[in-house]
């Protein structure tokens, strides 16, 4: 039996929608086949007031094993530090993070916000927000560079806008199983069994990166989203394509292009106008290349690529 | 200029075309597209070739410019797009590598253009 707590801070729920939707395993999976326990989810819970309160004061004080502590959502600190603006059980919610986050075992941020700041963190920033170990791609955040919880491990960070509902579950049965150990993070403490490959891998538009055939509107099956859309697929990492989205789909495929939301700097150009799906370019060359390629090399591959391209890459082979 | 005599000088382009082609530029086939554009680039018309949109907000501008227009106005769009029959610049960019070039229908994709091109030639809207 894993205690498993999970409040949200500068939130908008769509992580635990995006919870309550898991397959693979379910939510309910979690409790019936993993052995977590819920001491409360803000969806879930049916206490309120001071019931909650003493569950959160219970798991500091240790009276109540804390296993693992999700957070959803910045930590605010406006105003001017206190964090008042996101009062929670009759004090600011970001000394009750700092003081769970001591207790747990585990501490998982769940999303963009909890991760790195997300939206709310765009700049500039009025409710002041962090994430739990990062502030955009600064390692820090409201817990500080060198916090780790009682299992030896910093946050693990589950980052997406929202993140895939199967990755939140896996890792949390990961955890909850005494499996932890096998987890490798990477330099931005998010699980690598994830977040190593590319949105773009097994993205069914490969084929038109490959002969830079480019889509130039939503919807349209024929074409890669990369070259005028603004997709950030090439440069993502994350396992959209793999693990995909209700089982059947993802934005590329779906013909919507890729807003990189689990890298940190996401929303990419603090949403400037103009700058969401588009591609930004200098000089007609893309501002931001597919990951470990060079401006030289991406103008040979083009050059290249539009010569070799057969015709079938310029029509429409997904026929209904 | 007002909206009424646009609209009229609009009107006289596409007489034009259709007493020299016989069709108007949306009405025509690819060929006949190909014959328009050479023809009015070989008899002398300059085109906005300078300054090449550096940025995506300069982009969106000549963009802007060429939405209204309709499929008949083309001397404007080449005029516009700063359309050459050569390749252009020290790198000597050309349709031919641009990601809105489709190579085997000839064709620019690009939707506020929507013209056929030779692979040789280039516009001020290229990107890669």
């Amino acid at each position: 039996m894993a205690n498993l707590l999970w409040l949200q801070g500068g939130a908008c729920s769509g992580n635990t929608m995006s919870f309550l939707n898991a397959e693979e395993p379910s939510a309910c999976d979690l409790v019936t086949d993993f052995g977590i326990n819920v001491l409360w989810q803000p969806s879930l819970g049916l206490e309120l007031g001071d019931d909650v309160k003493a569950i959160l004061e219970k798991c500091i004080s240790g009276e109540i094993q804390l296993d693992i502590f999700v957070f959803e959502g910045t930590v605010v600190n406006a105003p001017d530090g206190t964090g008042e603006w996101n009062r929670f059980c009759g004090r600011a919610m970001k000394e009750w993070v700092k003081e769970l986050s001591a207790a747990a075992q585990f501490v998982v941020a769940i999303g963009d916000c909890a991760t790195w700041g997300g939206i709310p963190a765009t700049a500039p920033n009025p409710s002041e927000s962090q994430g739990l170990q990062f502030l955009k791609r600064e390692h820090g955040g409201a817990l500080g560079a060198s916090f780790t919880s009682k299992a030896g491990l910093p946050v693990i960070n589950i980052p997406g806008c929202p993140a895939h509902p199967d990755w939140v579950t896996q890792i949390l049965v990961a955890v909850a199983t005494g499996r932890a150990g096998d987890l490798s993070l990477d330099e931005f403490q998010r699980p690598k069994t994830f977040f190593s490959s590319f949105t773009q891998t097994g993205c069914t538009r490969n084929m038109h990166f490959a002969y830079k055939v480019s889509a130039t509107a939503f919807g349209q099956r024929k074409g890669c989203l990369f070259y005028d859309l603004g997709c950030r697929g090439p440069m993502t990492h994350s396992p959209c394509n793999r693990i995909l989205w209700n089982r059947v789909s993802s934005k590329t495929r779906a013909g919507m292009p890729c807003l990189g939301c689990t890298e940190p700097e996401f929303p990419f150009f603090d949403l400037a106008p103009g700058t969401v799906f588009k591609t930004q370019t200098v000089m007609g060359v893309p501002k931001d290349l597919p990951a470990g390629v060079d401006k030289k090399g991406y103008v040979k591959l083009t050059a290249a690529a539009k010569g070799a391209a057969p015709a079938w890459a310029e029509e429409d082979i997904f026929v209904v | 200029m007002t909206q009424a005599a646009t609209k009229d000088q609009e009107t006289a382009e596409r007489e034009a075309y259709i007493a020299r082609y016989g069709v108007a530029p949306g009405e025509a086939d690819h060929a006949t597209l190909l014959r328009m554009i050479e023809d009015q680039m070989n008899e002398g018309l300059k085109t906005k070739v300078e300054p090449f949109p550096e940025t995506d907000k300069e982009f969106a501008a000549l963009l802007d410019e060429l939405r209204p227009l309709s499929a008949d106005q083309l001397r404007e769009k080449l005029v516009i797009s700063g359309w050459l029959l050569k390749p252009y610049g020290e790198e000597e960019m050309r349709c031919q590598e641009c990601m809105y070039y489709l190579v085997h229908k000839r064709w620019c994709d690009l939707p506020e253009l929507s013209l056929p091109a030779e692979p040789d030639w280039w516009c001020r809207l290229w990107r890669i």
